[in-house]
């Protein structure tokens, strides 16, 4: 199956190519898409962590828009680019390890969207002490997702 | 300058990191950390200028910035040492020349922001629309810090002369 799907027209076009509009932009997509996921949750981990407090609840909810905007770009030239090469990355060790990554700190960005910027949190400025520790959590699984990503190309 | 090229690369310290296995994915994926911490910072800052998320007081859009510019001291410091250890690599892709120019491009937008605007802004109530000023420069500044990430990624394919 995966055979099948690396080898599928699409996929042949992508990496066959001359175009800078086939590989190139897919890969530059998903780089620009993790700006935007990573540097999204950035700034909502600082906000937690006590950085920019005068940002008011409601409007710090409009990041997590620019966060899952992010995700769907990345959902999408990801699924790409994982056809393309579907047989050697699916065996990949450090793939693997990069999906958990993504899957565990997608869960804990929506955690903290609960708990920290839901409507109760409105006209407050601190935040509980377990959103500060799943903040913290957030920004070393977004960087060691972004390391595995990176090494990828190289293990 | 093909003789400073040359020369660099030559250089005992662009050979030993350059022979060094992990220098070149490590400063990659820090390169990567600092590019997403520049720009979340910079760009919620610069949406702020360009008129979204008024309810935000400008200073307090404003306070993630040291941490974006921690970012780009990091990326600084990376895209150095790649550079180190592969100049003709770089110093012969048009690719290369056009990321330069949009962090100039950036620098300096920043630099004239914080010189004749800087203290005016901070008097921007919430709720208040910004100037066209400050949508100009917002606008400028989030356009080349992707424009970066664009002729950075696209390095490889674009310009290289092959």
């Amino acid at each position: 199956m995966l055979q099948r799907l690396q080898d599928s027209a699409f996929s042949m076009w992508v990496v066959g190519s001359d175009s800078l509009w086939s590989y190139p932009t897919i890969l530059t997509l998903h780089t620009v898409g993790l700006a935007i996921i990573v540097g999204s949750a950035f700034v909502i981990d600082l906000r937690v962590l006590g950085i920019g407090r005068d940002v008011p609840v409601q409007q710090m909810r409009k990041v997590f828009g620019f966060f899952w905007t992010g995700f769907a770009v990345n959902l999408a030239s990801g699924l790409v680019l994982f056809a393309v090469d579907a047989v050697h990355k699916a065996g990949q060790p450090v793939f693997l390890v990069k999906l958990t990554l993504i899957a565990v700190a997608i869960v804990i960005t929506a955690r903290i969207r609960r708990i920290a910027f839901g409507t109760a949190a409105d006209g407050t400025s601190t935040t509980p002490g377990d959103a500060r520790s799943l903040a913290v959590a957030s920004l070393v699984l977004w960087a060691a997702a972004i390391i595995a990503g990176r090494l990828m190309a190289y293990l | 300058m093909y003789g400073f090229i040359t020369w660099l690369e030559s250089t005992g310290v662009s050979t030993a990191l350059r022979n060094t296995t992990w220098v070149w994915p490590t400063c990659e994926s820090i390169h990567f950390i600092g590019l997403t911490m520049l720009i979340g910072a910079a760009g919620f800052f610069d949406l702020r200028l360009m008129g979204f998320m008024r309810r935000v007081p400008i200073a307090a859009a404003k306070s993630f910035m040291p941490y974006g510019i921690a970012g780009l001291a990091l990326n600084l410091v990376t895209g150095t040492l790649f550079f180190i250890m592969r100049p003709s690599m770089y110093a012969f892709s048009a690719a290369w020349w056009a990321k330069v120019f949009f962090i100039v491009l950036a620098g300096l937008n920043a630099m004239l922001f914080e010189t004749t605007l800087g203290a005016r802004v901070l008097t921007l109530g919430p709720g208040e629309a910004p100037p066209t000023s400050f949508r100009i420069v917002g606008c400028v500044s989030l356009l080349s810090w992707f424009a970066v990430l664009y002729f950075g990624r696209m390095l490889p394919y674009i310009g290289t002369g092959n």
